[in-house]
């Protein structure tokens, strides 16, 4: 078995597999994390953390990454090429999807159902928060009953507090955060110490991401992990079938990889790019395109930020972060608004001193400088909340994933290119989920509320490129994340969505791919593989 | 390649202290930027930990000799957002290296605090999440199922 990936999807599989004792090979172009460089403890921590933990791959651009020509794009891409993937930067928010996620083309009439529903869905969902550590609390009115998470919740803090009685007033939904954030000891998670310096290499070891929950456990089972290793293109067989990968060492040495099956879990660029990358005479728009729709329906959740001020002393420069409490109150399709579909919040502490200088939440209209710079800074610092709000975007043929005929990464590997437009749809549904976070700020005693300024670099989010249906015309895997044009190759990450929810989506990253390893060790037997 | 460091002679920090006072002036009993040695010690330390401002802010404090420093800012402000934030990142950052800002903030750095589990949970108190549950579920359910609560 060849995995391409070693974050999220990639990490649930190998382990899985290994579990059922077959020989498991990951190629990953980056390295381990070095949390030596995590530095939460150290009054540098603010300062270094955009060196050493930058999100955006052309900003880091270190030679794991390969560049994201986002010139065509309102959204700018954001990833982690290394082991662990996004999770070794991701904020933890561990979001199941909703009931009506799966079901939007019946219950709203847009864009398509997926080939599946939440109840089938949910227990992988349960199985994956015991695997990963999650925290949070069983019962949410959000969703259907059943198990919840295996740790209780990380604290409201006197923020959370203040805003889940608000909601009450207001009648509004709250609910305990769901974090992938330990608050107890949990295998080999720490418990968490409210440093709220999760998305930037947690130093505690409190955050669940892979590298430090899955992947040891993969290893000790045997499976190998090959770090610095950038796969160029998959090889196909005479008979249609995918025979392994051709991949590049951080010398520049070719190798290959011969595997039986290939799973690609390299998100919802690194998959179409590599697709594409891999054409041949017989799938000359690359592999598994037969539906023309490798690539497309790009999904990155527009994103918005609402802060408020309190007089209060909220502590807001601690706690996990995470988020300390959620709400779905707005979340449900209502015509009436004027759009379709919704928007998670979830609440999170705004920093250290340094993050009340920056443009980002405050606004420019708002900057910090000048003869007021110490009444600000006394405003900010510790007296604020913010919510942030993950709006659903729609499927859109447009909207998507190319080679870039210029650039190349530093193997000599044609680059991604993303166009990316931002619908009428998700800036109605963010200027009407900004106004009502507004609203809730205010009823939890804010004298005054920033709603922050659109900025480009919030594409944490990357899904949708190799989108899941039974029809093989008008998709590109099926049910199970097997490639209709190729059936021993599986994708397993984000690209398989069909829509996008408006939840942060490693939770269901992870049960998809729990769900379709399980399936693929069961079927195991009829399976076809390359002579 | 020189180090950051050797970039920054007198001139430059001359400059850069007339233009981190203005971002940062002193007042309500904080010390200016210049004040808390931006310009000097903080200057050092921030370019140690980040060498690659070292060239971008050279650049930012060639470009505003000779002007005058205010409507040099300004100008910085508008036509080079990216040099403007390289220097707003150097004078506060190094401003909030400094301990005694710091102390005078009421900032200790982010602090390892035990999560303590209270009895009844945070949530339970005051009927908080009672509420919300007395409220009812707010899911729409899968088409053919009901809500099961």
């Amino acid at each position: 078995m060849l995995i391409v990936g070693a974050g999220a999807s990639g990490a649930v599989a190998a382990k899985r597999l290994a579990e059922e004792g077959f020989d498991v090979v990951c190629l990953e172009q980056g390295g381990w994390p070095d949390y030596k460089k995590a530095r939460a403890p150290f009054p540098d921590y603010e300062l270094t953390s955009g060196r050493d933990w930058a999100w955006d791959p052309n900003a880091r651009n270190v030679p794991a990454d390969y560049p994201v020509d986002d010139s065509e794009s309102d959204i700018t891409a954001l990833m982690w090429n290394g082991v662990g993937g996004g999770t070794v930067v991701f904020a933890a928010h561990w979001q199941r999807n909703m009931p009506s996620d799966f079901q939007v083309r019946s219950l709203d009439g847009i864009a398509d159902d997926w080939p599946f529903t939440y109840e089938d869905l949910e227990p992988y969902y349960v199985r994956a928060e015991r695997d990963w550590g999650v925290s949070g609390l069983a019962g949410d009115t959000a969703f259907p009953g059943g198990e919840g998470p295996p740790m209780p919740p990380v604290p409201l803090g006197r923020m959370g507090r203040r805003v889940a009685r608000a909601h009450n007033d207001l009648g509004w939904h709250w609910w305990p955060g769901p974090n992938a954030i330990a608050t107890q000891k949990y295998g080999r998670l720490n418990p968490c110490t409210q440093r709220a310096t999760c998305l930037w290499g947690c130093s505690e070891g409190a955050k669940a991401s892979v590298d430090r929950t899955y992947w040891p456990v993969a290893v000790e089972r045997g499976v190998t992990l090959v770090t610095g290793a950038r796969v160029k293109r998959l090889m196909m067989g005479p008979d249609g079938l995918v025979t392994g990968a051709l991949y590049v060492d951080r010398d520049g040495q070719e190798h290959v990889q011969e595997a039986a099956v290939t799973i690609l879990a390299c998100n919802g660029i690194g998959t179409p790019r590599l697709l594409l990358l891999s054409a041949t005479n017989v799938q000359p728009e690359g592999l598994g395109n037969s539906s023309g729709l490798l690539g497309k329906r790009l999904m990155m959740h527009p994103f918005g930020t609402v802060v408020g001020l309190f007089d209060d002393d909220l502590d807001s420069w601690q706690g996990a972060w995470g988020q300390h409490i959620h709400s779905l109150e707005f979340y449900e399709t209502d015509t009436s608004r004027g759009f379709v579909r919704g928007a998670k919040w979830g609440l999170q502490p705004t920093g250290g001193p340094l993050s009340m200088t920056h443009s980002y939440p405050w606004g420019e209209e708002n900057a910090i400088w000048g003869p007021g710079f110490h009444q600000q800074l006394r405003k900010r610092l510790g007296r604020s909340a913010m919510w942030g709000i993950i709006a659903e975007d729609l499927p859109e043929e447009s909207n998507r994933v190319v080679l870039d005929p210029v650039k190349k990464d530093n193997s000599g590997i044609p680059a991604a290119r993303i166009q990316y437009r931002m619908s009428e749809n998700s800036r109605r549904l963010m200027a009407f989920h900004q106004d009502r976070a507004k609203e809730s700020l205010e009823a939890a005693g804010a004298y005054e509320t920033v709603i922050a300024p659109f900025i480009r670099a919030t594409g944490w989010h990357l899904l949708g490129t190799a989108m899941m249906g039974s029809d093989p015309s008008r998709s590109v895997v099926d049910a199970w994340g097997r490639v209709h044009d190729v059936p021993n190759l599986y994708i397993f990450d984000g690209s398989t969505w069909p829509t996008s929810a408006g939840m942060n989506p490693t939770a269901t990253i992870a049960a998809v791919a729990l769900r379709g390893v399980d399936h693929l060790i069961a079927e195991r037997r009829n399976a076809r593989t390359p002579s | 390649m020189s180090s950051p460091l050797a970039r920054f002679d007198p001139r430059r920090r001359a400059a850069l202290t007339a233009v981190a006072d203005l971002l940062i002036p002193s007042g309500d009993g904080m010390p200016s930027a210049s004040e808390a040695g931006v310009a000097g010690r903080w200057l050092d330390e921030v370019l140690r930990l980040r060498p690659d401002f070292g060239h971008p802010l050279a650049a930012v404090l060639d470009g505003l000799k000779g002007a005058d420093p205010a409507a040099a800012l300004e100008r910085l402000r508008s036509a080079d957002p990216a040099g403007f934030g390289v220097l707003a990142e150097v004078v506060a950052g190094g401003y909030f290296l400094n301990p005694k800002v710091r102390a005078a903030i009421n900032y200790p750095g982010q602090q390892s605090v035990a999560i303590v589990t209270e009895q009844p949970p945070d949530y339970e108190q005051d009927g908080l999440i009672a509420s919300v549950i007395g409220r009812g579920p707010i899911y729409r359910p899968t088409p053919g199922r009901k809500r099961d609560r």
